[in-house]
């Protein structure tokens, strides 16, 4: 389903069922921009292009993460941006480039997966929104994710050594959530992500083409960066 | 080969046994054919270079690379259906080309090989290594030959056909091999006249479909003699024509054609899915970093990237296995030998026990209340009086004194106890593992100890057989278990957990090879050791491997092919010390090699 789509279906269901079509065409409006905008279609039809733009950027973050293309995903983060995952918080530059670059990396995390059978988020969980300030100067948005999430084996048998030639050794596992995102732009007008946290909402043994899926605890993180050396900087209490 | 003491041949000494075959180009059993004498052609490859070849009537001919000057060298040449083989060298070069032409098609296939490569492996990262300068390296590209008309659309390709297929070949020299193509990236190779142990080995391997009854193949013989095998193969005849070329464990030059006649030996089933025919190369896939230790320096992940020229799927675990003296591993074993880790570990289930043991069998207290006599024949003789699920007594029969062990036992089978612990105290570190029939009074043990004649970290097993002695049970004075070859040929998938499965080809009576799935279930990468297998019942079996010139772990599985199921224990020792662990799997039978037959005490000409 393509994120438009969603939009439209998510934008529906919160104005309810009783919705007429000429709300429809104003499919991807949030509140805030709604409220500023009344009255100036100049500043509507602005606060329409940041949302697109800010949409575009996230696309652009799950594609690049889906093929693993991690340098493109830290240059996508303001230098001191914050990424909370797991009960980690990773922070600047060089905490969101050891997450994507050295943690993520190595666990193959990221990649779009379908969901788990039997754990599909609800429509309410699915909805997005964008909400951007009426300055136009920072935004803030969720999207639901669909992800896979690993760790490298932690052995030094032969058996993970041999997977690791094929790019696996890898455990993976099913993730579905929310991404809370806040964008700030910088000095040259350019959109970046401030802070983005994983809101995870359900875990899986799950991989695609397998029958079933179960349930599964992951712990949070424990141990910070530098004892961990793919750690977080904080920990964060659940 | 593992033990082979293989020379680092110098890129001079390579480069002057080279110089004496580039003009003679390649010899042959059988005789040449012609099928290009007089002729011009112009290869077009995919990624590759433009290759112009003029073919004179003796054996010589001139190509231009890539639009170079041509230079001249010898050629052998033969056919196979409509495919026409031909090999040469360059001159002043490590180079040369292996060409293959279907003449119907007018598609191609190159394999360009080539010596002293120079190429690093983990470059830039902690481990660094340069290959062999006697490793025969290959890139193969894709063609055709240009006729002028339009260029095809569709050209030879990697694939997943052959995966599964054993073959036994017998070349026009008298050389015989099985080979077991049970992986999309590898070779199970054994040498049936070569080598005298009948130990099967594992080189990396590409496989090209020419058509549906025609495949290219080769193997290079990576941290063996590094030579380099290629040839097409004809299903339908099951005909081989191909090039033996580099250097072989006596440091001498091969560089030969030839022809072969196969024999199709068994066909295992290929677990991915149907829609899936392996086009792209497992070498394609950027190889994952390993692992990083809390508070160790991390290894830089690698970004994905495009395959190297040469690249291929090569497992080289001798490379970062430390080598330890026997006094070395023994003071590491003084400072710490494990038994089933410790702890509330230990204590757990082998189904909390980690990514080897997850699908394990449960630990069973058929040992407890027991006490008996384990009489083994011109071995050991130790009396075991058990009193819990984890901590038995045993003493050498005339000892007075009880020595406390950990253990662990399964029930491998009805009334059948596998157990194993460590001999307190030994010098080197030994363990036992024990199969003790308590329906037929047989029993047969495992001696493992830390130490070969190589290394100190590597393990030593061997296994001795007798009887139980306790009241109430029979001991057989002349039936025994015994080494068994009843599972040659045989290959299971084991999953030890949910995330780890390997597939155990038992490819000779003495060895095996093991293979790692991709998360598509193509068989990838593989690796080979020694083994032993022990009949205990009817479908009930113990295997025993070390990884030699690996990284010395043994492994001890006690197999029940009526369960599919397999459990034991894992042994080895490291400058952490020497661990007996268990370890453990659901099996599924993949198929089976009609290859027993081949091994043997063989009578050879002197």
């Amino acid at each position: 389903m393509s994120i438009l789509n969603k939009t439209r279906r998510s934008f529906l269901f919160k104005m309810g069922a009783g919705a007429s079509a000429a709300l429809a065409a104003t499919t991807g409006m949030a509140r805030s921009e709604a409220a500023a905008s009344a009255g100036n279609p100049a500043l509507k039809a602005a606060l329409l292009e940041e949302e697109k733009a800010l949409r575009q950027l996230h696309q652009a973050y799950e594609q690049a993460m889906d093929k693993g293309l991690h340098d493109e995903v830290v240059a996508m983060f303001a230098p001191d941006a914050e990424v909370v995952f797991n009960g980690g918080l990773f922070k600047h530059s060089q905490g969101v480039s050891r997450l994507y670059r050295e943690r993520f990396r190595c666990g193959k995390t990221g990649i779009r997966m379908p969901a788990a059978p039997g754990f599909e988020l609800t429509a309410e969980q699915q909805r997005d929104s964008v909400e951007v300030s009426a300055d136009r100067r920072s935004a803030k948005a969720s999207f639901p994710y669909s992800i896979q999430v690993g760790v490298p084996f932690q052995t030094e048998s032969s058996l993970a050594a041999m997977a690791r030639l094929h790019g696996e050794g890898v455990r993976t596992w099913w993730e579905g959530g929310i991404y809370q995102v806040t964008y700030r732009k910088n000095a040259a007008g350019r959109w970046q992500i401030s802070r983005l946290a994983y809101d995870t909402l359900s875990r899986a043994d799950y991989r695609t083409g397998k029958s079933y899926a179960q349930p599964i605890v992951v712990e949070r993180f424990a141990v910070r960066f530098p004892e961990d050396q793919q750690g977080p900087d904080a920990l964060l209490q659940a | 080969m593992h033990r082979f003491k293989y020379t680092q041949l110098t890129p001079e000494q390579i480069g002057a046994k080279l110089r004496t075959v580039v003009d003679t180009g390649p010899r042959s059993a059988s005789s040449f054919s012609a099928a290009l004498s007089g002729k011009t052609l112009k290869i077009v490859t995919q990624d590759g270079p433009t290759l112009e070849y003029r073919f004179a009537a003796n054996r010589r001919l001139s190509v231009a690379v890539g639009g170079a000057k041509p230079v001249s060298a010898g050629y052998g040449e033969l056919t196979l259906n409509q495919i026409v083989f031909f090999s040469h060298l360059l001159p002043g070069e490590q180079k040369g080309y292996n060409v293959f032409i279907d003449q119907k098609t007018n598609l191609a296939t190159v394999f360009e090989v080539w010596l002293s490569s120079g190429i690093k492996q983990n470059a830039g990262r902690p481990g660094e290594f340069t290959l062999d300068d006697r490793e025969v390296q290959r890139q193969i590209y894709f063609g055709y030959v240009d006729t002028g008309a339009q260029a095809p659309a569709k050209l030879h390709h990697y694939t997943n056909r052959m995966t599964g297929k054993g073959l036994h070949w017998k070349q026009d020299n008298g050389i015989e091999t099985l080979e077991l193509y049970v992986s999309v990236a590898n070779t199970n190779f054994v040498e049936l006249t070569r080598h005298v142990d009948d130990l099967s080995y594992v080189s990396p391997s590409d496989y090209v479909l020419v058509d549906d009854r025609t495949v290219i193949y080769n193997r290079t013989e990576c941290e063996f003699s590094g030579i380099h095998t290629c040839f097409v193969a004809d299903l339908y005849g099951v005909k081989q024509v191909g090039v033996r070329f580099g250097f072989n464990d006596k440091d001498e030059l091969e560089y030969y054609l030839f022809k072969g006649d196969g024999q199709v030996v068994g066909q295992i089933a290929y677990l991915e899915n149907f829609d899936d025919h392996g086009i792209k190369p497992m070498f394609a896939a950027a190889p994952a970093a390993p692992p990083t230790a809390p508070g160790a320096t991390p290894a830089a992940a690698a970004a994905p990237q495009a395959p190297v020229k040469g690249a291929r799927v090569t497992y080289r675990p001798v490379r970062t296995f430390p080598h330890m003296s026997d006094a070395e591993m023994h003071e590491a074993a003084l400072k710490r030998t494990s038994a089933f880790g410790s702890g509330a570990a230990a204590q757990a289930p082998p189904q909390a026990q980690g990514l080897g043991t997850g699908n394990n069998l449960p630990f069973s207290d058929i040992l407890v209340g027991k006490e008996f006599t384990l009489r083994f024949d011109h071995g050991p003789v130790r009396d075991y009086k058990v009193g819990d699920r984890t901590k038995l007594q045993y003493r050498n029969h005339g000892d007075a004194a009880w020595i406390d062990a950990e253990y662990r036992a399964y029930e491998g089978d009805d009334n059948l106890a596998w157990f194993s612990h460590i001999l307190a105290d030994s010098k080197p570190r030994a363990s036992v593992q024990v199969a003790v029939d308590f329906t037929n009074g047989l029993a047969t043990s495992i001696e493992s100890h830390m130490g070969t004649e190589y290394y100190g970290n590597e393990t030593t097993y061997r296994p001795v057989f007798g009887v139980v002695e306790m009241p109430g049970l029979e001991a057989p004075l002349y039936v025994r278990h015994e080494l068994t070859d009843e599972l040659v040929g045989h290959c299971f998938s084991w999953s030890y957990s949910d995330q780890t499965t390997s597939m155990h080809v038992y490819s000779s009576p003495h060895s095996m090879s093991w293979v790692i799935f991709t998360g598509a279930q193509q068989m990838g990468a593989e690796w080979c050791s020694p083994c032993i297998y022990v009949k205990l019942r009817p479908g009930v079996y113990i295997f025993c491997q070390n990884e030699e010139a690996c990284n010395g772990n043994q492994m001890i599985e006690l197999l029940n092919t009526k369960a599919s199921h397999d459990c034991g224990f894992t042994f080895n020792g490291s400058a952490r010390g020497v661990s007996l662990g268990v370890t453990g799997a659901i099996g599924r039978h993949i198929g089976k090699f009609d290859i027993v037959d081949f091994y043997g005490p063989k009578k050879r000409s002197a």
